[in-house]
């Protein structure tokens, strides 16, 4: 009863009208933000610091907050229209979603996308209202060795999952990993491969990776046919909508998706990267028609949308609850809560349950607003189809470079950039998947410095890597999701020599 | 035909809001500049050496607001972040702007410990020492249900078996983190430093030592002050000279007062470009020394759990290298360096 009471107060500090305002503010700057290659929601939030200032703790928290999901809602816009997903959570949008619009299936895309988005956002928020502190105190039983094994299993199962090549799925991911050794180790403290760059001791940030091989990686593409004349441009527009067949297709991934999206969200460090790639392996496996993934399948597409916005919703948890950032996003939102004078940590809804409170009552009214306002928005984006190559594919080169400098502020990121930039360019040409390579670099560092925190802990034992019961939960799914491919395989070989010619 | 145009139009604007969004980014005006004396005129360059939402971010952008508030200064001080590298990027970029009298920036003791690693060539002798502002002081907590309270319990488990109490923190090896827990052993007399493990994390360290993954966390006071307070985490000891703060944190012993002869200070203190001219330095000092007295500052070192350690800027610059002496000392007993 108290958490109902607590909620309608919250209602009560979200819904004045100057909250609201901020809400909507924050969810539409987020959801351009979000739309832009390069600034996710980290660089949004970091960008309106300032801004916050001069804000109450609240109207702060409550705009932040917008801007966070309202760039997952944004994130998979240009995904989906030109290939060029704006953040890590947004690029599992690419794989179903832009095959679509190739199909000139655009508008049902960007229809699904608000509608998942929107769903994944009010089931976690619920989640969160109920299960906030359970899900906090579980979260804590992930150690190195658990660690470890999730980011294993992510790795494998989107590695195995790349149809037809798996050789060269696991060779992507093996040139993501090299690429996470890059920048000084922190068992150890020494510098790895950075050949006496400075900036590059810090590592490459995945970000510049994934602009790179995706939005540059698109422009290179082009240039075959940019001057032919002969290009796709779609001049005819629909209505942005679904259609009752889509729908049903896509209800049962979303409802699947979200509750997983948001665990994969409240665990510190996992984030919603992990959380939409996962959810997307997952319906595959699930599927009765996997082929179809890839292609142009609507449910391929709704399931990482309603899990990376329910992931951004449970990684407020590990900040709210106990005073740990749970993502890039939320580290830098807890620094704005120190420069507003609060402490954040287990105290925080004690000593000040309406700001809080009024924080989790504008997700449910931001979700809403965003929803409302991503449809009618969707209709305007979608006209982007409509602009000629060779206007488009300068300006996203230009975006591209803007998002890259924003990241850190620093010229190196450029070269970087470029150079990506061909390597996808060249891996694509050899057909080699960059999904595994991307998601590789996200968490390789992450997998490595938790493989070597455990080894350490156990004092050289592996015995940590089957310690608990989640690590070997852990392991199964890693063997099922290697094996069940390659199984399977083989059965449908039997049964096409078996049936009759 | 016409419609392509307008959109083009429309992405072109996209995309100039979003050079206004970075160049945002890189530092917010405030303040409108009249009324300025001869120094300093124009506008100033407040530097962060690490991303956004950061310690040196907190420290440089409350500093900012602070003098303003209490206008002290009136020319804007946009505050911009650089970081990289544990701040020897922005380290190496102020080697460029030699003279400068506009960039005012952030350090802590990364400054000397990055150089004393071997990651970079520059240290402290190659910024300007204006003033030491802040202290933050090194805790080493526990969960609530460990068997160790107190130092004690610890280094004596130390000495019985220097694998058995596993510790964690957010730098990597060899920088703050490591530091801190290492002078404290070598004061209470553990002679093999180099065995004991320590396990660095990232951001959520604190979750690790939370759900028992580690034995003991080493870090900032001000990093896990809700933690203590809620009760989560037991403080076993901090490394000031004496006690800090109110409430649950003013009960938090000192390592001296359980008879280990040490101290870390996380101090942080502001810098100027090298060679900054005297005109500026003096100003710095003067301005400095009066905004540590402002209510405003005062308020926010009570919110931020920082502890009043003003120094000025030639004190400063002796203890900067007394601290350099003592981190080499404690780096060489683990071979860190040779």
């Amino acid at each position: 009863m108290d958490t109902l009471q607590f909620l309608f107060d919250g209602f009560l500090v979200a819904l004045t009208p100057m909250n609201l305002m901020w809400v909507t503010l924050g969810g539409f700057l987020g959801t351009i933000i979000g739309m832009l290659p390069g600034l996710g929601p980290a660089t949004g939030v970091a960008v309106l610091l300032p801004l916050t200032f001069s804000m109450g703790p609240t109207a702060a928290l409550i705009t932040m907050g917008g801007v966070y999901y309202g760039a997952m809602f944004g994130g998979s816009r240009a995904s989906i229209l030109i290939n060029t997903p704006g953040d890590g959570a947004a690029v599992a949008a690419t794989f179903d979603g832009y095959p679509m619009t190739l199909q000139g299936r655009a508008e049902s895309a960007l229809a699904i996308s608000a509608i998942a988005s929107f769903i994944g956002g009010i089931f976690a928020t619920f989640c969160m209202v109920a299960i906030a502190i359970p899900v906090a105190r579980f979260a804590l039983k992930f150690g190195p060795a658990e660690y470890f094994m999730l980011f294993l299993f992510a790795l494998s199962a989107t590695a195995s999952m790349t149809e037809g090549n798996r050789l060269r799925g696991f060779l992507a991911t093996i040139l993501g990993l090299m690429i996470s050794t890059i920048g000084i180790d922190g068992q150890s403290g020494v510098v790895r491969f950075t050949f006496g760059v400075l900036e590059l001791q810090s590592g490459i940030d995945f970000l510049i990776v994934i602009i790179a091989v995706y939005a540059l990686g698109e422009v290179f593409k082009s240039f075959n046919n940019i001057h032919t004349g002969k290009t796709n441009v779609q001049k005819k527009f629909g209505k942005i909508w679904i259609t009752r067949e889509e729908w049903r297709k896509s209800v049962w991934p979303i409802l699947r998706s979200a509750p997983l999206g948001f665990f994969v969200g409240a665990l510190p460090g996992a984030g919603g990267t992990m959380a939409s790639l996962m959810s997307y392996n997952n319906e595959k496996q699930l599927s009765k028609h996997p082929e179809e993934f890839g292609e142009g399948a609507i449910e391929g597409l709704a399931a990482p949308e309603s899990a990376n916005n329910a992931a951004s919703v449970g990684a407020m948890i590990p900040m709210l609850t106990l005073g740990i950032p749970g993502s890039g996003t939320t580290a830098v939102m807890m620094g704005a809560l120190l420069l507003l004078g609060l402490q954040p940590g287990p105290m925080l809804f004690q000593q000040q349950p309406l700001i809080i409170w009024g924080l989790i009552a504008s997700m449910f009214i931001g979700n809403i607003i965003l929803a409302v306002m991503n449809i009618p928005l969707a209709g305007l984006l979608v006209r982007v189809l409509s602009v000629p190559p060779k206007i488009l594919y300068p300006i996203v080169l230009g975006l591209s470079f803007v998002g890259a400098y924003a990241i850190s502020y620093s010229i190196m990121d450029f070269y970087l950039l470029i150079i990506f930039g061909l390597a996808g360019f060249l891996m694509s040409k050899a057909k080699i998947p960059s999904t595994p390579m991307i998601l590789a670099v996200i968490v390789g560092n992450n997998m490595e410095q938790s493989f070597r925190r455990a080894y350490k802990i156990s004092d050289g034992s592996l015995g940590i890597f089957v310690g608990s019961p989640i690590c070997i939960i852990l392991i199964a799914l890693t063997v099922i999701s290697i094996a069940y491919p390659v199984f399977k395989g083989i059965v449908d070989k039997k049964k096409k020599s078996s049936s009759p010619a | 035909m016409r419609k392509e145009k307008v959109f083009a139009l429309l992405l072109s604007l996209i995309f100039a809001l979003t050079l206004g969004l970075t160049a945002e980014g890189q530092g917010d005006a405030s303040g409108n500049g009249k009324a300025a004396p001869a120094y300093p005129k124009g506008v100033l360059d407040f530097v962060a050496p690490g991303g956004a939402g950061g310690g040196w971010d907190l420290t440089i952008r409350t500093t900012a607001k602070v003098l303003k508030d209490s206008k002290l200064v009136t020319v804007p001080m946009p505050v911009r972040n650089n970081p990289g590298a544990g701040g020897s990027v922005n380290l190496a970029s102020l080697q460029e702007k030699k003279g400068s009298d506009k960039i005012i920036c952030v350090y802590s003791p990364p400054l000397i410990l990055t150089k004393l690693a071997g990651t970079t060539d520059l240290g402290y002798t190659d910024v300007t020492p204006l003033a030491r502002l802040i202290a933050d002081y090194a805790v080493f907590v526990v969960a609530a249900d460990s068997p160790y309270n107190s130092m004690a319990d610890v280094m004596d488990a130390l000495k019985k078996d220097i694998k058995s109490v596993k510790i964690g923190g957010i730098s990597s090896a060899g920088s703050m983190d490591h530091i801190q827990f290492l002078m404290m052993a070598k004061a209470a007399g553990i002679k093999n430093l180099n065995q004991i493990d320590y396990v660095s994390f990232d951001d959520s360290a604190a979750a690790q030592v939370l759900g028992g993954h580690i034995d003991l966390f080493s870090t900032g006071l001000s990093e896990v002050l809700g933690l203590i307070e809620s009760g989560d985490l037991k403080a076993l000891g901090q490394t000031a000279d004496h006690r800090v703060g109110e409430g649950v944190v003013g009960e938090i012993p000192t390592c001296v007062e359980q008879g280990i002869d040490a101290t870390f200070v996380n101090w942080r203190g502001l810098f100027g470009a090298p060679e900054m001219p005297d005109y500026a330095v003096t100003y710095w000092r003067e301005t400095l020394a009066k905004m540590v007295e402002t209510p405003e500052w005062k308020a926010a070192c009570k919110t931020n759990g920082w502890d009043d350690a003003y120094m000025d800027a030639p004190e400063f610059g002796t203890f900067l290298g007394q601290v350099d002496k003592e981190y080499t000392d404690i780096l060489k007993d683990i071979g860190l360096i040779k």
